[in-house]
């Protein structure tokens, strides 16, 4: 026989303004099982959960119903003081007055009735509830970073410090990503390369992280604590152990006139080649499609000239699997492009804005390559189309962010910024030349930024001109900017020699497939979700799973590298264990029952249902059945709900307490 | 209005700031000025547009309006900047360069009266109004300006027939000859 006590929460006002909460715990208190039930200002409060820890010793509870607000602010709460009084925790539950009651309703007769129900189906459910035991899983202690950007650069040296093994995956045959790129950053102008290209050495150097470069993720199965990883090793066609990175290939190979991604395809580069000088591992790849060995079957010079013979035309695409328990995803942002896109594609292009018509109407990206120092020109901004140096130079803002009707509505974040510090380098490097720049709103939160971009009007002279810019058109040699100044309230053309135009950030292409093999959800633009929007915001809903960087929404460097740490600390906190704890919410198969259709498998979004064969002693196959694998279940229900002989449960949400529950009604 | 770098008289501006001893490039538009300005509604081009096309250097678009004659000094929006941008200082800079710039409204004649104001002070050593009425009908083309208010004003005493000169002229005129050679040694404006 049970003995439930019911705890009454009047949430200060919230609850005790709409229902009369005295008389809930009297009409409650006469329910058959109930031998307890009382009402207090705040449950949750030290005194409220003493009060409930007294009653549990002194009236010998054995099951305990709370009535306040939702399981998901103090289910954890009052579970925790359960168990500290000496219950099952999974033997309490809370009954939701509050958001399903109080809040929702005006008339306090009407709504104490509510509550009375609420609490006595509540009261029916607790009758047939377990005691749960706790799971406990294994931790495999190496993590995986999927991105070699300053995001996964950072989370996999905060690991790796910590004395974890760290496997480094990246796309492109160098890490680095965007950051190396960048001339300079905002707010303190910093060097890009002088403040990345130690990290990335100390990636290369340390011995708890190994780096795959040019590789991508095939396949991820398993679950917190104990994925496995099928990483594609794509054919570099050079040993990496063999290469000393002279450069001779390089230097002999006759295809010289490749456009460089890496230098938004204004610089040139050769089929074999390092991104850039300062690459890391600064081994070359042979570009397969430009190569002319693997064109026409001739040519052959880089391996001819090779000392240690590292050149391996032969190698092909290899798989590894590795075992991991934790995975930070980094994977990084891509720019948007401005160019018209096809008819009916979800984000749209700019057609009156002439890019890649008028060749000096450029990107930030590209401005960054000219601005750096490393970059195709040697740090001078020259014209694209005939060397020039413009005297005249205007800079668009929000290009693509939000404009709803070219199918992105967000804030990229970081163009005000970039757009500031481009208007300082222009200025730095060319002293009789003005910049202006056409913008809506500057927008400039972050430490030192509003200065920042303050110091770019007063002391650099850049010209901000509030208002967007209608159309580009080509003049002559110049681009003549129509444009509105809506503060003067005026037309402004301008003719100038060179356009900047600030792109918005997009999730990195390939976004969702990735997504897709990890299991973990993603919004509408493609930037992957956090599992709460405010105090989860560096895990996913998979559990296991990290995010860190632009991959999960804009960002700048100082925010990503913040992040990046965070999901390091994430993921030192799931290895500081050897088991894993989770909650025992998991749905349970009756194999006596189960016919093995495996309807539960097709709907289950955690992959936590695996077959299971069930034999006889001769080891005789009786039947195929469903198991779930309780480290991966995440407690959703879904089975329950498809499984057609009804041999599925969700413990403490079983078919038959949930019939108790109509009942009481 | 095209805006480059032959449009944009950065000179002016510089001018404006010196002799106003602000900065016109720290203001951002935040539009404080117009909404408290006690004169906002008369004037074409509100404060805040004001200092706007300072800062696209368009100055003449400023000297060939009222706005800069309206203002009444009150410092309403020096007081309340939140960029210490002291518009007060800067509408005085401008009236000053205006005179220069030979450009006052041709509306409000203002700058006629200032300069007649100035040569009665000249000649009297003191303010004749008789003369300054008279003088400043027949200049501006209305002849019959105010004619009324004259013998209301006569009868209390407030308008003189007859002009009273100063005792100490000479040392008037060495004031304003002082500030005649200042200003051709460039050492005020």
């Amino acid at each position: 026989m049970s003995r439930i006590g019911v705890f009454i929460c009047h949430c200060g006002e919230n609850i005790s303004r709409t229902v009369d909460v005295e008389r809930v715990a009297r009409e409650v208190g006469l329910l058959p099982g109930v031998s307890f039930s009382t009402d207090y200002k705040y449950m949750c409060s030290d005194p409220g959960q003493n009060l409930l820890k007294n009653a549990i010793q002194e009236q010998k509870l054995t099951h305990i119903v709370v009535a306040a607000c939702s399981p998901r602010m103090h289910e954890k709460t009052f579970r925790k003081a359960v168990e500290a009084a000496g219950l099952n925790p999974f033997l309490c539950e809370m009954a939701n007055i509050r958001e399903h009651c109080s809040w929702v309703h005006e008339n306090k007769e009407e709504a104490t009735v509510k509550a009375v129900e609420i609490v006595g189906m509540m009261v029916e459910r607790i009758k047939k509830n377990r005691v749960l035991p706790g799971i406990t899983v294994p931790v495999t202690k190496r993590s995986l970073v999927i991105g070699g950007g300053i995001a996964g650069i950072q989370a996999a040296l905060d690991i790796a410090d910590c004395g974890h093994e760290v496997i480094l995956v990246e796309r492109e045959p160098s890490i680095g990503g965007h950051m190396a790129q960048l001339s300079e950053t905002f707010p303190t102008l910093d060097c890009s390369q002088c403040i990345m290209t130690p990290k990335m050495v100390d990636v290369a150097n340390h011995p708890k992280i190994t780096l795959h470069t040019f590789s991508e993720i095939e396949l991820v199965e398993g679950y917190i604590g104990n994925f496995q990883v099928t990483i594609k090793k794509k054919a570099r066609s050079v040993d990496e152990d063999k290469c000393t990175g002279c450069g001779v290939c390089m230097t002999k190979c006759p295809q010289k006139k490749i456009p460089n991604k890496f230098d938004q395809n204004i610089g040139l580069r050769t089929a074999i080649y390092v991104p850039f000088p300062q690459a890391v591992p600064n081994t070359p790849v042979i570009d397969r499609a430009n190569c002319t060995w693997f064109k026409t079957g001739k040519c052959g010079v880089c391996q001819k000239v090779c000392g240690p013979g590292a050149v391996d035309f032969e190698q092909e695409d290899r798989l590894i699997v590795e075992a991991v328990g934790a995975i930070v995803v980094a994977t990084g942002f891509d720019l948007y492009t401005i160019d018209e896109k096809p008819k009916g594609s979800a984000i749209k292009g700019y057609g009156e804005f002439g890019h890649g018509k008028i060749p000096d109407v450029i990107d930030g990206m590209t401005f960054e390559r000219l601005a750096s120092a490393s970059g195709p020109t040697g740090g001078k901004i020259l014209r694209p189309s005939d060397g020039k140096e413009p005297k005249q130079i205007v800079f668009i803002q929000c290009i693509g962010s939000r404009a709803r009707e070219k199918g992105i509505s967000y804030c990229s974040k970081v163009c005000c910024m970039y757009t500031a510090k481009h208007t300082m380098l222009y200025h730095h490097k060319v002293h009789d030349g003005q910049a202006y720049v056409f913008f809506m709103d500057a927008r400039t939160p972050g430490k030192s930024y509003d200065e920042f971009w303050r110091r770019s009007i007063e002391e650099e002279e850049a010209v901000y001109i509030r208002g967007m810019v209608s159309r580009l058109y080509q003049k002559g040699d110049k681009i003549v900017v129509m444009g509105s100044d809506i503060a003067v309230g005026v037309q402004v053309e301008i003719e100038a020699d060179m356009v900047v135009l600030a792109t918005a950030i997009q999730p990195q292409k390939g976004a969702d497939t990735l997504a897709q093999k990890l299991g973990i959800s993603y919004d509408k633009y493609h930037f992957y979700s956090e599992a709460h929007a405010k105090l989860r915001p560096v895990e996913c809903a998979t559990a296991g799973i990290y995010l860190a960087g632009a991959c999960q929404g804009p960002k700048d460097i100082p925010e990503t590298v913040s992040q990046a740490s965070a999901a390091a600390a994430k993921v030192m906190t799931l290895f500081s264990k050897d088991q894993l704890e989770r909650e025992p919410i998991v749905a349970r198969v009756r194999e006596a029952g189960c016919v093995g259709c495996l309807a539960c498998k097709k709907v289950c979004a955690y992959g936590a249902i695996e077959e299971k064969e069930i034999r006889d002693r001769q080891g005789n196959l009786i039947k195929t059945v469903a198991y779930v694998n309780p480290g991966v279940c995440a407690g959703c229900g879904t089975c329950q709900a498809t499984c057609p002989s009804k041999c599925v449960e969700l413990d403490g949400y079983t078919d038959e307490q949930i019939v108790a529950m109509i009942e009481a009604l | 209005m095209i805006i480059s770098q032959e449009t944009m008289d950065v000179d002016f501006v510089r001018k404006v700031e010196a002799l106003s001893d602000t900065s016109v490039r720290r203001c951002f538009q935040c539009g404080k000025c117009s909404a408290g300005c006690p004169m906002a509604t008369f004037m074409e081009h509100p404060p805040n547009r004001v200092v706007r096309l300072l800062q696209l250097g368009q100055w003449r678009r400023i000297i060939e309006g009222r706005s800069i004659w309206y203002c009444a000094s009150c410092e309403t929006c020096s007081t309340r900047c939140p960029n210490k941008v002291h518009l007060a200082s800067i509408m005085d800079a401008l009236r000053k360069l205006s005179w220069d710039a030979d450009g006052p409204s041709k509306e409000s004649y203002v700058q006629l009266a200032n300069k007649l104001f100035l040569q009665n002070i000249r000649t009297y050593g003191r303010q004749y109004e008789m003369r300054l009425a008279a003088v400043f009908n027949v200049k501006s083309g209305q002849f019959l300006k105010d004619l009324m208010l004259g013998p209301k004003l006569l009868a209390k005493g407030k308008l003189k027939m007859f002009h009273s000169k100063n005792k100490n002229l000479s040392e008037i005129e060495k004031i304003f000859s002082r500030i005649e050679e200042m200003r051709k040694n460039g050492k005020a404006l």
